[in-house]
């Protein structure tokens, strides 16, 4: 029931906004309604908004300030700075206006290093969150979609992998990469955590199959394929997107703790684990070298959480968190 | 409900299986002869020994079915890069203390996180609601590698009230050296606890029961004790599997940390040693932990929502 949806994304005691026509019956419902509705529940959320744009900002800092692929930095170009560039006189400096985040062991400006190290940083979470979502739509559809023993055995053998412990599973998965680096850390990072989004797909299909119109469509001589990615997986759109902003936090952490106990992305090379890693070694005399990166991790952790609960609240006020 | 239960317990030796069959085959994929890449040359004879002694000239499913057998019997094999020592021995050298660091973490994010949920749904929207939800926030996010320096920095480096490092030996011994690590641990499922009683406090309030319970003159707080707490507690049951693997994550940096020589901290030392049988013994003994955990769990969630046993 499409229209059920619509009243599920519907805030239950705040009174109807202005915006939300009602649909004229039998007139198709149109799906850019519903996601300008979520849109204007959103942008109600003052937290969510904050959390937005401090996101955005953090994304557009790390891009930005040292430059990416051909883009040159506006930061880093200004002032001469390599974010990787020994310069041991420069070496902790502390806080000036020239190195607005101060230098570290190696007299690198960190207001510059800080964004190289977020690129990566985010740049892994966004992949790996990308694959979870793609292999949890797959396996999730398969199992919710086929359902009986397919769907039996898939759940068990889920349950299994739910068996193996997150950081060691990743662990072993880089081990048998071999290296180190950004496919890596993602490959691990997801192989290590698709899972939940896995079972939260499979979920949303095996309630969304029960719904009139999939019967309708099934009655009309719809072919399980046209029914699946016409019918099923348009209205997952609103919980994987929810479910981007629950998995970053996961990832971005995962990879902070690979790199920041050495078997992640390694110095170096900016991440914010391995800036983290770095800045352990002094931070009894330097602790701000630990800090930023470790706030900047704790920021953009902040803000996806704030995100996704005001798209929760925004296209699915009535589910909550579960797991 | 005894049906359900039995069926439930049998159904953990497959999942126990497939879990020790992952964790084989994934250490396999890593490749390498544990005694071939040795400074010293080993003679083809020997090492021939060698590979018959710990089954290695037999195919894969044989020495699967070795392994199972061995963790059935809990002989975890010996470790190959220190001598002398068989996984036994470290397990349990370390996990006697990753067990404790894990406890006191869970316990205190138990004690502390339940009820500042439950108060903050009590008074939704309140000052104190704001400051526990805001505290649970920066919990939730604050890397617990951060966390754990910046308690050092702090209270071991600036007030010098507790050690930096170190862990008592025996088991019930209780020291200072404890509680930052444990405090450190315990943050991030102590936030995470507070915000989901918190919320499912808060829908479990709007229910019709919960009406009606009210409606029909119950006391306030009979009816929170009873008819809300109940129900509000049992998503922080299902929580608890989930996250005693994010506490088991956990361990694997505080020790690091804190340089405390539990199983976390020897299995990093593997992973770098090359020490498969090591890394493969921690691994299936923290997976095996989970599966308990989640088998306990499902038992708890029958018994405090008896819908749920008809599905499984």
């Amino acid at each position: 029931m499409a229209i059920d949806r619509r009243e599920a994304a519907l805030p239950t005691a705040a009174p109807a906004l202005p915006s939300i026509e009602e649909p004229s019956a039998g007139a198709p419902v149109a799906q850019a309604s519903l996601w300008r509705d979520a849109w204007y529940r959103y942008i109600r959320n003052r937290g969510a908004v904050a959390a937005g744009a401090i996101f955005i900002i953090m994304v557009l800092y790390c891009l930005f300030i040292p430059g990416f692929w051909k883009i040159p930095g506006i930061w880093t170009s200004l002032k001469g700075y390599d974010p990787n560039g020994v310069d041991f006189s420069q070496s902790y400096i502390g806080f000036s206006l020239d190195h607005p985040l101060s230098t570290d062991k190696f007299g690198r400006d960190l207001f510059a290093r800080t964004a190289v190290g977020g690129q990566i940083s985010i740049a892994i979470g966004f992949a790996a969150t990308f694959f979870i979502l793609v292999i949890g739509v797959v396996y999730g559809s398969i199992a919710g979609f086929a359902g009986g023993r397919l769907d039996n055995a898939m759940m068990r053998f889920l349950d299994a992998l739910y068996g193996l412990p997150y950081l060691p599973f990743a662990i072993i998965t880089l081990a048998i990469i071999g290296t180190q680096n950004f496919l890596s850390m993602t490959i691990a990072l997801t192989i290590a955590s698709w899972f939940t989004a896995a079972r939260v797909v499979r979920g949303q299909i095996i309630t969304l199959k029960e719904n009139d119109y999939v019967r309708a469509a099934h009655a009309v001589g719809a072919r399980w394929y046209r029914i699946l990615i016409r019918h099923l997986l348009p209205n997952t759109m609103g919980v994987l997107i929810i479910a981007i902003f629950l998995e970053l936090p996961g990832v971005v952490l995962g990879e902070a703790f690979l790199s920041f106990i050495g078997l992640g992305i390694n110095p170096p090379t900016a991440s914010w684990g391995s800036m983290a890693q770095d800045g352990r070694a002094a931070y009894v005399l330097h602790p701000e070298v630990l800090f930023i990166p470790s706030l900047a991790i704790a920021l953009l952790v902040l803000c996806a959480n704030f995100i996704a609960d005001g798209l929760r609240d925004a296209l699915d006020p009535r589910t909550r968190e579960t797991n | 409900m005894t049906t359900f239960i039995i069926r439930r317990v049998f159904w953990t030796i497959p999942v126990v299986l497939l879990v020790i069959l992952m964790t084989f085959l994934l250490m396999r994929q890593i490749g390498g002869n544990p005694f071939r890449h040795t400074e010293r040359n080993v003679p083809a004879a020997i090492q021939a020994n060698l590979e018959k002694k710990f089954h290695l000239d037999r195919p894969w499913y044989v020495q699967y079915a070795y392994y199972v057998k061995g963790v059935l019997t809990f002989d975890l094999g010996p470790s190959m890069s220190q001598r002398d020592r068989t996984v036994n021995d470290i397990v349990k050298d370390g996990f006697p203390r990753s067990l404790k660091l894990g406890l006191m973490a869970f316990l205190w994010a138990l004690i502390v996180g339940i009820p500042l949920g439950v108060l903050a749904a009590l008074r939704p929207n309140s000052v104190f609601d704001y400051i526990a939800m805001f505290l649970s926030s920066i919990g939730f996010a604050l890397p617990s590698f951060f966390v754990a320096t910046l308690l050092i920095y702090y209270f071991s480096v600036k007030l010098g009230m507790f050690p930096t490092s170190g862990w008592p030996n025996s088991f019930w011994a209780f020291d200072k050296r404890l509680v930052l690590p444990a405090f450190a641990l315990g943050l991030f499922p102590m936030a995470y606890f507070a915000r989901l009683v918190r919320g499912s406090m808060l829908e479990t309030m709007q229910q019709d029961y919960v009406r009606t319970a009210k409606a029909k003159g119950l006391r306030y707080r009979r009816v929170i004790l009873l008819h809300v707490l109940r129900n509000s507690l049992i998503p922080a049951v299902t929580a608890t599997a989930p996250l005693l693997g994010l506490i088991i994550t956990g361990t694997f940096v505080i020790e690091f940390i804190f340089s405390i020589p539990g199983i976390g901290r020897y299995f990093i030392n593997s992973v770098s040693n090359r020490d498969y049988s090591v890394v493969m013994g921690i691994t299936v003994l923290t997976s095996m932990i989970i599966v308990v955990a989640n088998l306990f769990v499902d038992i708890m969630y029958g018994v405090l929502d008896p819908r749920t046993r008809e599905a499984r």
